[in-house]
């Protein structure tokens, strides 16, 4: 983790310090994602959804007749709302029989999902008592821009502090964050042919002499702390879909999963920043220059 | 191939939504079935949504159930350190919402306490050796409990009940 990403909020010191409110919650974070100089960055990337979260410890004192209560947290800004089935729980564990697929999680009683969905319905914030994720998501005509990862980390910082106050409002408590989760969706698509051609797209891929009629991948790699152990994983999966008026297109998602190296929002944030930096790196190394350049690639 | 669709039931991604409220129409997506063949398997899912039910109190303590995302957690953990034909550990409650993994086999003993996700303790002992046990403290990484198992299993493959 690069010595410079570091998360801080003054207004959140300023309160504890002048002794306005008792609070068992630790002074974290505002300051924006400093960003790689190095990173591949996309005026145009190819992105169809973001998702950013935090996976927690379910909070004492807290039941599920309370949603209402974190939805009013949320619901200038988050209007509508949609219950969903959970989230089963989900670990990165490492050993030599790690496989690429967890099947089956326990049985047990778990707390409904629900979305806040914006007005314009191009964010969301999902909860359950465990979980606190944040989509941005293209919709309508496609034509809205990616706010890009800072302004989504910004607003999620915001919205897991509420959250931790509310949680502490009912019991002393901070958020017991176990695993944190970024995810880049991105639908890579040719409005020039029907038929999209993958090796024009994704470097991994070449067939020489034929085109698949179409294709599933799925890669891993461990992410690692700068002491070589293990904190995380990239899941890259990518195979060719179809849209609802028959045009083929290439779906690729990354996926950074791991464990934060404190169980604070800070310490959240750090991960995610890092995930952010592996998926643009991997999403650059496995598409094409000549991709890059449709995607306005100016680093 | 995959075909745009309607709402993302287990995953994390979305699809647009309409209305105000909408209410939840597929409690079966809760559901999945999907094993990998394991002599241990089954035996430690049935324990662990067992202990994951307990009473409050089953301890004559007030203590309540094995947590349920530590319960999902020793499962990863066992999944990343269990071959296919690993005999099933012994699994015991803790008075915390923790539990323990244990095997008991002639030639010596795991212990490992899950404590919480992200979080156990780990013993190691042989039986007939001069060391007195190893101890790790292990968050995601359980390569070395890998080692342990397959250290216990090369001398005997003949576990001993544990006390449940």
């Amino acid at each position: 983790m690069p010595a410079s990403v570091r998360f801080f909020d003054p207004d959140i010191e300023a309160s504890i310090g002048s002794g306005h409110k008792e609070s068992t919650i630790e002074p974290v974070q505002r300051a924006p994602v400093i960003r790689p100089p190095d990173l591949p960055e996309f005026g145009k990337p190819p992105l169809n959804e973001v998702v950013l979260g935090v996976q927690f410890d379910a909070p004492a004192g807290y039941q599920q007749i309370r949603a209402g209560e974190v939805w009013k947290l949320y619901s200038g800004d988050f209007p509508q709302v949609q219950e969903l089935p959970p989230l089963p729980p989900s670990f990165e564990t490492f050993g030599p029989q790690a496989s690429l697929f967890s099947f089956g999680p326990i049985n047990g009683p778990m707390h409904n999902r629900f979305w806040f969905t914006s007005t314009t319905g191009d964010e969301i914030i999902q909860f359950q008592n465990d979980r606190l994720l944040h989509n941005w998501r293209k919709v309508g005509d496609q034509s809205n821009e990616y706010p890009r990862f800072d302004t989504i980390v910004t607003k999620f910082l915001s919205e897991a502090r509420s959250l931790e106050e509310f949680f502490s409002s009912i019991t002393p408590q901070t958020l017991r964050i176990r695993q944190c989760e970024l995810s880049y969706v991105n639908h890579i698509k040719d409005c020039s042919i029907e038929k999209i051609k993958v090796s024009d797209w994704l470097k991994v891929l070449l067939f020489p002499s034929f085109e698949p009629d179409d294709f599933a991948l799925s890669f891993r790699k461990t992410i690692r702390s700068s002491d070589g152990g293990p904190i995380g994983r990239l899941t890259c999966e990518s195979s060719t879909a179809v849209e609802p008026s028959g045009r083929h297109f290439i779906s690729l998602t990354l996926t950074a999963r791991g464990v934060p190296e404190q169980q604070s929002i800070a310490s959240a944030l750090e991960f995610l920043a890092r995930g952010r930096d592996v998926i643009v790196n991997t999403f650059a190394e496995v598409t094409t220059d000549s991709a890059h350049r449709v995607w306005e690639r100016t680093a | 191939m995959n075909r745009l669709s309607g709402i993302s039931l287990t995953g994390t991604t979305s699809a647009p939504a309409q209305g105000v409220v909408q209410a939840l129409r597929n409690r079966d997506a809760r559901v999945l079935i999907t094993d990998r063949p394991s002599v241990w398997r089954a035996d430690v899912v049935d324990r662990l949504n067992y202990l994951c039910c307990l009473p409050v109190g089953w301890n004559g303590y007030g203590a309540g159930p094995v947590n349920f995302n530590t319960a999902n957690f020793a499962l990863r953990v066992l999944e990343s350190v269990c071959s296919s034909d690993t005999p099933a550990p012994s699994i015991v409650p803790g008075p915390s919402g923790d539990l323990q993994i244990e095997w008991h086999l002639e030639t010596g003993d795991i212990e490992l306490h899950i404590r919480a996700p992200n979080d156990v303790h780990g013993w190691f002992e042989t039986v007939g050796t001069e060391q007195s046990g190893q101890e790790a403290q292990l968050t995601i990484d359980f390569t070395e409990v890998a080692h342990w198992i397959k250290k216990l299993l090369e001398s005997t493959r003949a576990p001993i009940k544990a006390a449940a």
